[in-house]
């Protein structure tokens, strides 16, 4: 490990990729000199010693002269004298090379020597352990059982625990021991409905999911059956491998079903263009490059998009090797033009019984070929729409009988095709882990993603899995395992979870697992200051993570405090409250606000208009979902306060607790104490009651005073009021309940 | 309270640099090693013109086509493989002039339509630039590239990259605001939050969008049944149980919480401060025009605009919708200059008469420009004009800009740029300039690669700068 960490891998190629590519790496177009240092043959042209004793990197690296010196003034960098000397001892030891980490296949890692540790309840925290070691740090003690509880909810549900879920734990921690009680606690967890509409979340966003086209007037189209699919997906605990076949491929499936066939909305996710006046082969190219784009992201964790106008410039990935890759995709028969409202071919009708299929009904359909129609009189619009899907359809992918050709485009533009040079589908000679016969459509990419030798797949989605639940990935890039991509802060136990999901069968739910059930994963999240100074950004995990929940959360949390929150699983996607004419204020649609118990279902299913998305999502860090996006900072704004205090969605929620809670029978006190115990899963401190009592005193006061305010603040939100407490108490609870849903402790994972 | 040097910072994610220290010293955030040079100018009002304003009718004068009207367009001039298929099967492309009388203004004597009567009194401050071109044919891309320096959705905003570069000078507002009205043409071309959006940048350099009806800043306003001081009283008491909770956990982030959440409380008096027009003296009311004072309104924004320059914003976007005169171009193009031109002309004037104009940098323009060539039918009035990327026309005026020039030139039938051309990255490049930023240094880590607002582009227009 000490070696490994001096190593090629982790010092020298970070520092030639920086420094060197750009000019000596795999753009063929802008090398220089006709020397590259990404690839060993050749560079040992330059760091093994010449005929006249001298080794020309290390002359042209360590050289004073403007002329000689490398990289060059122009260039705009420049090596420290720490990084030479980095570079001199590579060289003067052999330069020794490697492969970049993440080409290579896993590899099954010693567990560190730790394993006799009594913190150590799994392999996760000997490695975890071993490196906290080597920084000087021990572990946190574990959580208190209520914080794990939340904790451990959040993470796979995005909901907090109810009160008697938390005692309940706690209860089971005390009979049975903590690592029992867990157990059962994820058990019944992921058994849930709601695990698999949080891990469809983070799903919907990574594969762009939307309820809009994207471009310009951004008209409707209906996906939701795809969604749908990813719901039935994790709630069955589809395992990883079909997840990704189904998704890429479904449609070329033997005997195809019906759900395999939708399963492949995935593909057809990118925006589409409408606008009139569109070139419709200059936009059909965007598609087919936007899937290239979010496959490279979302399963091999490299940025593709980069090879599309010329050679990569740090990974071996050739513009030619792109284009093959677009091959793949690039058969799909499919217009380059939408309709301007409702699906693009290919699309699929469903049956008026969706989403329960019967066994017989469960067959792929063939979609209709592409019609296209005039789509104006007026003379000399040149611009034909297809047809359009209505709302029981679902986009699918369906290749046409005749291939396209594809040709590399020149500066990646649809209109300066190579035709020197046909292109059929291939994988780039650096990840070719199929020799035997080359790969001729979807499907076979898709099984080489899985296929076990495939050296990114897992490590991508392991990394990711870990993202979800500890803010940040082993590997911070999570959208970038490439060589400009960050190191993995803990590169043994990426391969170890790595090659426990392929060898689980791709079991996700084992992984997640592993990961709730590790000591790592239960610490407490306190910060000592001297943590806080040593890692301040708990890089090593001697301490849990503490973070701001997203936004959905924070909302269907609200909902959730306040028994407004509808349990009901799939569907279309509903329109919640939004501020007024959100649409038409900038745009020529308007949003009509849904009523009744569609103003309440979890945020996973709020419409998505892909240019004018949820403002209250979009302020706490939601990816936009114009491309695919897997790693979302989170930030902390004063816009963020705003909402959470004044938005109606907020406003009304904490009206409802307080409806909740308050009985003629309760005192104020018990009002108090009930409120917090509600939100924050524990009773408050003495001088934290103190501090709410005040509050409430001064709330109660006002309205007494203006007892018609009380009747403003009661009348806010859509849902009606039950409660029959008198209204200048309940207008005080109701602040206070707002107040509460604003601490801290309770906007944040613990 | 606990504010101060956290509430700050938190905006910020950075220290003022050591150069230009006067200036320095009232800033908050920005990068260490912006400026670059000695700015001109120090902030920016782009009053964007969504559509996709035609230049013949307004500045690129072409007296010749007069007499020919209703002739062919050559092919050899205008091609057809970047005609939109709005109009590329037309059977003929028949030259459309413009029925606007033009005459030469000011000191300078560049040539101005008679529909910009306000626009030509100020016309010795402006820099015309009549050799723009860019990419794209279609609204979507070409104004995503206007704004982004890109086609493709994801990269940040001019105004993302100023806030990410320069920082602000005012905590209580943001450092970039987005304003939109629409016009009362015809045809109103939608606007999409990606066009004030951060994209890879941290979030908090996204625009602010001021609404153009309702609520200004979206939940600004205290619930119904919720006063100032009860608020105020029950947030005193909120920061109490963070304070507690911070004592337990020690974590930073709560003390940054708190810090937010009394910056909320500020821009709650901050920003109806600012929307308050009740102090501005009728005169300037009269500038402006009436319209100043409606929600939604073009010269709102404008007036605003100049209310959000004085309070120390750095970036101020307007959009105004309309532009996209695909027919009966004339009646629409007189409509749109009558819905903007007087406050375009107040708003320069304003400006320069509280000495202001000369660090403020002002633009003009939209996302391409409009066909020579008539779309549909032609008559004198009754012609339309199709989406246009060889050529358009911008100016820009205030902090750094020659004053009364006008640069480039395009050919007689105000379709190829044949002097001086222009790409959106040079414009870019030259904002950038003129603000004291080197578009070349001022970069983000992005998938591993260092990304620019110019990409790989951009050359700074020297002779656009005084």
């Amino acid at each position: 490990m000490p070696d490994e960490t001096r190593g090629f891998n982790q010092v020298v190629r970070p520092l030639l990729s920086e420094n060197c590519y750009p000019c000596h790496g795999p753009d063929t177009a802008t090398r220089a000199a006709d020397l590259r240092l990404d690839n060993e043959r050749e560079a040992r042209r330059v760091t093994d010693r010449g005929e006249d004793g001298q080794i020309l990197l290390l002359q042209r690296v360590l050289s004073t002269d403007p002329d000689e010196i490398m990289p060059p003034p122009e260039a705009g960098k420049s090596l420290t004298v720490a990084e030479k000397k980095m570079l001199v001892d590579w060289v003067e030891s052999g330069a020794p090379w490697k492969q970049h980490w993440s080409f290579m296949r896993p590899e099954s890692p010693p567990v560190p020597a730790t394993s006799g540790n009594q913190w150590c309840q799994n392999p996760i925290d000997t490695f975890i352990l071993s490196e906290l070691h080597r920084q000087g740090l021990e572990p946190n003690p574990a959580a208190e059982p209520g914080t794990l509880a939340r904790r451990l909810c959040f993470d796979l549900t995005g909901l907090p625990p109810t009160l008697y879920q938390i005692r309940d734990f706690e209860t089971s921690c005390n009979a049975r021991g903590m690592a029992a009680a867990v157990n059962d606690f994820i058990d019944e967890l992921m058994a849930s409905p709601l695990y698999a509409e949080h891990m469809s979340l983070g799903w919907l966003e990574a594969a762009r999911y939307a309820d809009t086209d994207g471009y310009q007037n951004d008209r409707y189209r209906y996906q939701h059956a795809w969604r749908d699919w990813v719901l039935k997906a994790f709630n069955e605990k589809m395992p990883y491998d079909q997840f990704v076949i189904e998704q890429l491929a479904g449609d070329l499936l033997p005997a195809a079903s019906l759900w395999q066939q939708v399963a492949t909305g995935f593909c057809r996710n990118h925006r589409i263009n409408s606008e009139d006046g569109s070139i419709p082969e200059e936009w059909r190219v965007e598609y087919v490059a936007d899937r290239v784009d979010t496959l490279g992201t979302v399963f091999l964790g490299l940025t593709m998009g980069c090879a599309r106008c010329h050679d990569h410039k740090y990974d071996p990935i050739s513009q030619r090797e792109y284009y093959q890759l677009f091959a793949f995709f690039n058969n799909v028969a499919e217009h380059g033009v939408g309709p301007n409202n409702g699906n693009s071919p290919p699309f699929i009708e469903l049956p008026a019984s969706w989403p329960i299929i019967n066994e017989a009904d469960d067959k792929a359909l063939v979609p209709a070929p592409v019609e296209l129609r005039a789509a104006r009189k007026d003379a000399g619009n040149g611009l034909q729409r297809p047809q359009a899907g209505e709302p029981n359809t679902v986009m699918v992918m369906h290749d046409l009988p005749q291939p396209r050709m594809t040709f590399r485009l020149l500066r990646g533009q649809y209109n300066l095709p190579d035709t020197s040079e046909k292109l059929l589908p291939a994988i780039p000679t650096a990840l070719a882990t199929i020799t035997s016969t080359s790969p001729g459509n979807r499907l076979d990419l898709a099984r080489w993603l899985v296929d076990g030798k495939n050296p990114l797949t897992s490590r991508v989605y392991v990394n990711r899995l870990w993202q979800q639940v500890f803010g940040r990935g082993i590997v911070e890039t999570s959208e970038n395992l490439g060589a400009q991509g960050s190191l993995p802060s803990h590169p043994e136990l990426l391969d170890w979870l790595a090659l426990e999901l392929e060898q689980s069968g791709w079991n996700i739910q084992h992984v997640q697992r592993l990961i709730c059930t590790s000591a790592t994963y239960q610490q407490s999240s306190d910060v000592p200051d001297e943590k806080l100074r040593s890692d301040p950004e708990n890089r090593w995990l001697a301490r849990a993570v503490r973070s701001r929940l997203p936004g959905f959360v924070l909302r269907d949390q609200a909902l959730a405090f306040a028994g407004l929150l509808v349990n009901r699983i799939g569907g279309p996607s509903v329109k919640p409250y939004m501020p007024p004419e959100i649409w038409s204020s900038i745009s020529n649609n308007t949003y009509d606000q849904d009523a009744g118990e569609s103003l309440f279902r979890r945020s996973l299913y709020t419409y998505w208009r892909r240019t004018i998305p949820p403002p209250t999502m979009v302020n706490f860090n939601a990816a936009p979902r114009e491309v695919c996006i897997v790693r979302t900072e989170v930030t902390n704004t004063p816009l963020q306060a705003l909402t959470l205090l004044n938005n109606v969605t907020f406003v009304e929620a904490a009206r409802c607790m307080a409806e909740r809670i308050a009985s003629p029978e309760n005192s104020t006190d018990e009002c108090v104490v009930a409120l917090f115990e509600l939100a924050t899963g524990r009773k408050p401190e003495a001088v934290e009651q103190d501090v709410l009592r005040h509050s409430w005193q001064m709330a109660h006061r006002y309205y007494l005073e203006h007892p018609d305010a009380a009747n403003d603040l009661l009348a806010v939100g859509e849902s009606p009021r039950v409660s029959q407490i008198e209204v200048t108490k309940l207008a005080a609870l109701t602040n206070l309940a707002l107040t509460i849903l604003n601490l801290d402790e309770v906007i944040c994972k613990e | 309270m606990l504010l101060g040097a956290a509430a700050l910072a938190s905006l910020s994610g950075g220290m003022p640099s050591v150069a230009n220290a006067l200036e320095q010293e009232n800033r908050i955030g920005g990068r260490m090693d912006v400026p670059h040079h000695e700015p001109k100018a120090k902030r920016v009002i782009f009053l964007f013109q969504s559509g996709g304003p035609a230049q013949m009718e307004l500045f690129d004068y072409k007296p010749d086509l007069r007499n020919r009207m209703g002739e062919e367009v050559p092919r050899s001039v205008y091609p057809d493989d970047r005609k939109t298929t709005m109009s590329s099967a037309q059977a003929s492309f028949p030259v459309a002039p413009s029925p606007f009388r033009f005459s030469q203004q000011g000191q300078s004597g560049i040539w101005v339509s008679e529909v910009l009567p306000h626009t030509a009194r100020m016309i010795d401050e402006l820099c015309v630039i009549k050799s723009l071109h860019t990419d794209a044919i279609n609204h979507d891309p070409a104004i995503t590239f206007q704004q982004t320096g890109s086609q493709v959705p994801g990269r940040p905003s001019l105004g993302a990259w100023l806030s990410y570069g320069l920082g602000t000078f005012n905590a209580d507002l943001p450092a970039f605001v987005a304003l939109s009205s629409k016009g009362s043409a015809k045809t109103g071309q939608p606007l999409y939050d990606r066009l004030w959006g951060s994209g890879f940048l941290p979030s908090q350099h996204q625009g602010v969008k001021f609404r153009n009806v309702g609520e200004s800043v979206l939940d600004i306003t205290n619930p119904p049944g919720v006063s100032r001081d009860l608020r105020g009283d029950l947030l005193a008491d909120l920061s109490r149980l963070n304070s507690l909770r911070h004592a337990d956990t020690r974590h930073p982030e709560i003390i940054q919480r708190i810090a937010q959440y009394e910056l909320a409380f500020r821009m709650q008096m901050s920003v109806p401060e600012l929307l308050d027009f009740s102090g501005e003296p009728n005169h300037i009311v009269e500038l402006y025009g009436q319209d100043c004072l409606s929600q939604g309104k073009y010269a709102y924004n404008c007036l605003l605009a100049r209310r959000l320059a004085e309070r120390g914003v750095r970036f101020i976007q307007l959009f105004h919708q309309g532009w996209d005169a695909h027919n009966n171009c004339p009646t629409q193009v007189r409509r749109q200059c009558a819905d903007t031109d007087r406050a375009t002309a107040a708003l320069l004037n304003d400006l320069k008469q509280r000495g202001m104009l000369d660090e403020t940098l002002v633009v003009w323009g939209g996302e391409f420009g409009r066909t020579t060539y008539s779309q549909g039918d032609i008559s004198h009035e009754g012609y339309g004009r199709d989406h246009h990327p060889g050529c358009f026309t911008m100016w820009m005026a205030g902090g750094g800009v020659r004053r009364g020039c006008a640069i480039g030139a395009t050919d007689d039938y105000s379709v190829n740029v044949v002097e001086n051309p222009v790409s959106v990255h040079d414009l870019h490049a030259t904002m950038l300039w003129l603000l004291g930023i080197d578009h070349l240094q001022l970069t983000y880590r992005f998938q591993g690669r260092d990304f620019r607002l110019t990409d790989v582009a951009g050359n700074v227009l020297n002779e656009l700068c005084a």
